[in-house]
């Protein structure tokens, strides 16, 4: 035992007391002879705590055996403590080396997918809430302690004890992100939070599914005490004395400041309407889960307890039978199945990174790595990026540490395993060489055999960042090409969720797990795809821009196409998009497009026009729009001479057809790269579109949104369009195939 | 002596880098010493293929690190991404600690106290700290243990506005606490000592800024600087010195007045060494370990001395200290291909070369037999100097070592002497060997 305060409260301790453990199997309750109870959320085995019908029925025992023990009335039962599971008792763990510790990572998503009725949902909500309401009926003070993920339904039932301890440990988070999975908290958290740390900071957490180190959780009154992870259950009984020493429940609470004003006064209405402005911003209007939970937060300052509950348990049945609540919790399996690459047999961690080309994307993937912890080397011909890369990561870092999510020292640090240089060095150490240099086939063969001359050890992963270029030609030449590899990030890489990784017809397993595992790493999600033109993204994103530059030229408004798209959610409409990516790239990928695939990716003569009349888009001071993006730009003009001579008179597409001519080839084009093999399943069709392009992510995925759209109706549209406007449009077999067979 | 009959037992420079040295206050006014040393030691270690598990000890020349960061040699080790498992110590023997460190790591080689050593020299001068004067010492502590309301309000009756007069570190560190002298008087003392006038010492000044000038075209520097992006703000790249005047003109220098002994003194900030911030990094291994881990030495330590003298004319360390080098080396001081003297001040630099040559001086200062003999002008910092370069104090001494390492291996001559003068009264020599 490690600490005498916590002996009465361990399994073996307690096997002594008359009163026998309850014989439950996941949950764990033991009341040692001193008063104390100790209430386990699941069994040291388990890995992963989360909140099924099980448990909470389980829970439910529990609670009723505290109840019924506390009206004896003999003083026996003086306080409750609920943890997680021993870290100790893990599997392969001792009290010196605790296992990784969890108290509960919420509800079970599986139940979450499984629920379709509102009034299930609803009843689940006040069920599991109810439970977790008999603790808050317990005289005895209730002392939550709580070490690693305490997320959704976990925090929730922390939020119902009278005190919370937290652990000061890595892996300790807290937060409500039910919003993500397109629902809001069911178990009285927008109630319990509300009231305890006041409307603003609660709508900032609830709303915008914010997790919380414990710092930050303790700064904004989640919690209540902050220990070093061995003192956990010390502290926490200590707590527990002091409240039942003072014949106490819970600690005096009162909100304070501006949280007191613009919560408990009529001011909170200036709160109100910052959230409301944030949720009608951008693409949020498709999701109405924190709407609802606005709604609830609100309910909880204006409400009595019993009907600000019911308020919220009837908002989780209206919002978790909707279809964006299932569409979030597919794409949450999906990132979760991602995750899961990095973990495959031969992955190897990255400990040292050689990133050469100081431009966006090598400097961003750099800066990131060093983020991430891995010492890194970024080399350029010239000073001038490298010290641009340097000033920007350290813009990165200084926001961070403003927003106190990071320690000077810490930035520092990062700093500091981010080396630039004009001279490569000695490549002896590194584990992955990665290139950002100019798209040129011979150039990057070039730079590759000269990181191999330089003592590139022979097992290190060669990585290109190419978007255009085949890694199977890069490989030829190359000694070991079997870790030669493309690890295609997107612009700007500390954002864009998504990483390519390219298989070249060499590269082997290893390097594969490898990359995948190291996308893992930096927090994006890796898509697996065949060495093929333009890979998944570009390849789906071609016809796309390219229909888009069509409808352009028949006349309609770059306006009236990009409000279309972003209407059917995509967070960008696709004339923005190209002047964001620049004519230039955009002509340049049609050009390798068009040679891969010559009848349906025939260039749009704008892309050229748009080149020649130097209207490249943001970077060249404007294309179709202006300089920063507003007003008109330079292209316009181009435009119309396009169209004038044309010699057909403009004409404004509907928006129907808007969406269909651009949404439509999208869907054809992505299962072919499915059936030509380039993705190993729908899946990665699905998350990659979403995390690669923005397809819109309440529709679950592109392959989610074909079938409800009907894939008949699809194929039945593409003939129509291919009769009329060109062959471009005809659908490929596996659609027709799909659109009979369901 | 024994050890330096086997050269499998010597040690060896294997590779060496340093930041630009740049004038105070200047472009590097915002990195710490730690920071200059962090940015020589990861830059040395990402050029030179070396595990990094395989470096016995850090050893680091720093006259003044920051308050935070006392022993900056540890600081500068983690920080540079070597293991939390590699000890560091902080070396001080002022002007000379950068050499200093190299030295140490030679005595624990010798001793078998490891076998690989990364060593160097780190100052961040515009970094040296105002101190609180005594007064405002006293005042504060009499406010802290003020109790009562009364107390607190005498104490705070107390305080007089001279109590916020500052001690300026640089200044008092510049200044012999034996004999009260600027370092610059001393050097005033030396120059009269051998009737060394103004005008000698300009020339010296602008030859050193025309030697410097005429290194860094012809690409003599780029083995030896790396470039770094200046902390914390990583606003501009810094790639070279930036103390070199390459327009610098004789009557420009002519034109100053004398700081020390500002009424009769010769010496100028023209023609005393320039105050600068900078950092260096050596890789320092048995030559038995630098053939083991396929390194070619870029020299080898040959012998070393340490002597020290009267502080008042503390500039001429070098006289004192070169004669027990080459004794060591058993080498003649005809032998000694190229030299770097440090350029404390010009007066200094000439005072020494005189005094090699002066019977007199080395027979009753020193206590030779003779004269050590006249060394060629020429052959002594034939890339410049500190009056050029800068003198950034802790690095200064790692730097003359990897600057002769060059040169040895530039001219192919043989042997060659790194040495300075050291506040205090002292002087270090260094012979090095052509691997």
């Amino acid at each position: 035992m490690s600490t005498t305060g916590s002996s009465a409260a361990t399994p073996t301790a307690a096997a002594k007391v008359p009163a026998a453990p309850l014989a439950l199997e996941r949950v764990q309750l033991t009341i040692g002879d001193d008063g104390m109870a100790v209430l386990r959320l699941g069994r040291a085995d388990e890995g992963m705590v989360t909140l099924t019908v099980e448990r909470i029925a389980e829970l439910d025992a529990a609670c009723d055996r505290l109840l019924s023990h506390e009206a004896l009335g003999d003083g026996s039962l003086r306080a409750v403590i609920v943890t997680g599971p021993d870290p100790t008792a893990a599997p392969g763990a001792d009290a010196r080396r605790p296992g990784a510790a969890m108290f509960c990572a919420g509800a079970d998503v599986n139940l979450i997918r499984e629920v379709t009725d509102p009034q299930d949902g609803e009843a689940a909500a006040v069920r599991g809430r109810s439970v977790f309401e008999k603790l808050r009926r317990l005289r005895a003070p209730v002392i939550a302690a709580i070490e690693g993920p305490c997320l959704g339904g976990g925090l929730e039932l922390a939020l119902f004890c009278d005190l919370r301890v937290v652990a000061d440990a890595p892996g300790t988070q807290l937060g409500l992100p039910e919003v993500k999975l397109g629902i809001v908290p069911g178990f009285g958290g927008t109630q319990n939070l509300t009231r305890l740390i006041g409307l603003p900071k609660a709508l900032d957490l609830i709303l915008n599914g914010k997790l919380l180190r414990p710092k930050q959780a303790l700064r904004s009154g989640v919690i209540d005490r902050l220990v070093p992870r061995s003192k956990l259950l010390t502290a926490a009984r200590e707590e527990a004395l002091k409240l039942a020493g003072d014949g106490r429940k819970a600690p005096p609470r009162r909100l304070r400041g501006q949280a007191f004003w613009l919560s408990r006064t009529p001011l909170r209405a200036l709160a109100v309407r910052a959230a409301r402005k944030a949720l009608a911003k951008g693409q949020a209007r498709f999701y109405p889960a924190p709407g609802e939970a606005l709604r609830c937060c609100l309910a909880a300052l204006t409400m009595p307890v019993a009907q600000g509950f019911a308020v919220e348990a009837k908002a989780l049945g209206a919002m978790i039978a909707t279809d964006v609540s299932k569409a979030l919790v597919h794409l949450f399996f999906l990132t979760e199945r991602q995750k899961r690459l990095g973990k495959q047999d031969g992955a190897r961690d990255v400990q040292r990174a050689f990133v050469l080309g100081g431009g966006v994307m090598g400097a961003g993937i750099a800066g990131l790595l060093a983020q991430k912890g891995t010492a890194t080397r970024l080399c350029d011909v010239a000073m001038a990026p490298l010290q641009r890369a340097k000033q920007r990561l350290q813009a990165t870092l200084d926001k961070q540490t403003k927003r106190r999510r990071m320690e000077r020292h810490e930035a520092q640090a990062v700093q500091d395993r981010f080396a630039v240089s004009t001279e490569a060095g000695s490549l002896r150490d590194t584990d992955l060489w990665l290139e950002a240099v100019v798209e040129d086939l011979a150039v990057k063969q070039k730079v590759m055999q000269d990181a191999v001359a330089r003592g590139l050890p022979d097992d290190a992963l060669l990585a290109t960042n190419t978007s255009s270029l085949s890694v199977t030609a890069m490989q030829q030449g190359v000694p070991h090409p079997e870790r030669v590899i493309g690890v295609h990030f997107f612009n700007p890489p500390e954002k864009m969720p998504l990483v390519e990784v390219i298989r070249g017809r060499d590269t082997d397993d290893a390097a594969v797990a490898t990359a995948c595992r190291l996308a893992v790493r930096l927090g994006k999600f890796p898509v697996v795809v065949r060495d093929s033109a333009g890979f998944l993204v570009n390849r789906c994103l071609a016809p796309y821009v390219n229909e888009a530059a069509r409808l352009l030229l028949e006349g309609s408004s770059p306006e009236s196409i990009d409000a279309a798209m972003l209407d059917f959610g995509m967070p960008m409409g696709p004339c923005r998009l190209l002047d964001e990516i620049g004519f230039d790239v955009a002509a340049k990928v049609s050009e390798v497009m068009h040679g891969a695939f010559p009848e349906r990716m025939q260039p749009c003569e704008l892309f050229a026009a748009m080149v020649e009349a130097k209207a490249l888009g943001q970077k060249s001071g404007g294309g179709l729009f202006g300089a920063n993006g507003k007003g008109d730009g330079p292209g316009r003009a181009v435009l119309a001479a396009l169209r004038r001579s044309r010699g057909t008179p403009a004409r404004q597409a509907s928006r129907s057809e808007l969406l269909q001519r651009l949404v439509y080839p999208l869907v054809d084009e992505a299962f072919r790269c499915l059936d030509e093999g380039l993705v190993e399943h729908e899946h990665d069709l699905d998350l990659g579109l979403v995390m690669g392009i923005g397809f819109p992510p309440f529709t679950g995925g592109i392959t989610r949104f074909a079938r409800r759209e009907g894939l008949a109706t699809i194929v039945a549209r593409l003939d129509e369009l291919a009769r009329g406007l060109g062959t471009r449009f005809r659908p490929c077999d596996g659609l027709r195939r799909r659109a009979i067979d369901g | 002596m024994s050890s330096q009959k086997k050269p499998s037992r010597g040690m060896a420079i294997v590779a060496g880098v340093r930041t630009p040295f740049c004038k105070v206050q200047g472009a590097l006014a915002g990195a710490a010493a730690a920071d200059l040393a962090t940015a020589a030691f990861r830059e040395l270690l990402d050029r030179t293929p070396i595990r990094r598990d395989a470096i016995d000890e850090v050893i680091l020349g720093c006259a003044g690190p920051d308050a935070r960061e006392a022993n900056v040699a540890r600081v500068a080790a983690l920080r540079s991404g070597l293991p939390e498992t590699t000890p560091a110590v902080t070396v001080m023997r002022n002007c000379a600690s950068g050499m200093e460190a190299v030295l140490a790591a030679r005595q624990k080689l010798l001793a078998g106290e490891g076998e690989v050593f990364l060593v160097g020299g780190a100052e961040s001068m515009s970094n040296f700290p105002l101190l609180m004067g005594p007064k405002l010492v006293k005042f504060f502590t009499r406010l802290g243990k003020a109790r009562s309301f009364g107390q607190r309000l005498a104490a705070m009756a107390s305080f007089r506005p001279s109590a916020l007069k500052p001690r300026i570190a640089i200044v008092e560190g510049l200044t012999d606490p034996i004999t009260g002298l600027m370092m610059g008087n001393t050097a005033e003392k030396v120059a009269q000592r051998f009737g060394i006038d103004r005008a000698a010492m300009d020339a010296y000044a602008l030859e050193s800024h025309r030697r410097a000038t005429a290194a860094r075209a012809n690409g003599r520097f780029t083995a030896e600087i790396a470039p770094l992006v200046a902390p914390p703000r990583f606003d501009a790249a810094v790639e070279q010195d930036d103390g070199i005047r390459t327009e610098q003109t004789i009557e420009a220098l002519q034109r100053l007045r004398p700081v020390f002994d500002r009424r009769e003194g010769d010496v100028t900030v023209g023609n005393s060494c320039q105050v600068t911030d900078g950092a260096v990094a050596l890789l320092c291994t048995s030559l038995s370990m630098a053939k083991k881990l396929g390194l070619q030495p870029l020299a080898v330590v040959r012998s070393a001395h340490t002597a020290a003298l009267s502080p008042a004319t503390m500039g001429l360390g070098p006289v004192h200290a070169v004669p027990g080098a080459l004794e060591r080396a058993g080498i003649g001081f005809d032998d000694v291909g190229v030299m770097e003297l440090n350029e404390a001040f010009a007066a200094q630099v000439l005072g020494c070369l005189a005094a090699f040559a002066d019977d007199d001086y080395c027979r009753r200062e020193v206590g030779l037999p003779a004269a050590l003999g006249a060394f060629d002008p020429a052959l002594v910092n034939p890339n410049g100097g500190a009056i050029a370069l800068g003198h950034p104090i802790g690095a200064t001494g790692a730097r003359l070592l990897l600057t002769l390492a060059h040169e040895l291996r530039q001219r192919s001559a043989r042997y060659g002497v790194a040495t300075l003068c050291i506040g205090g009264g002292q002087g270090q020599a260094v012979v090095l060997e052509a691997a």
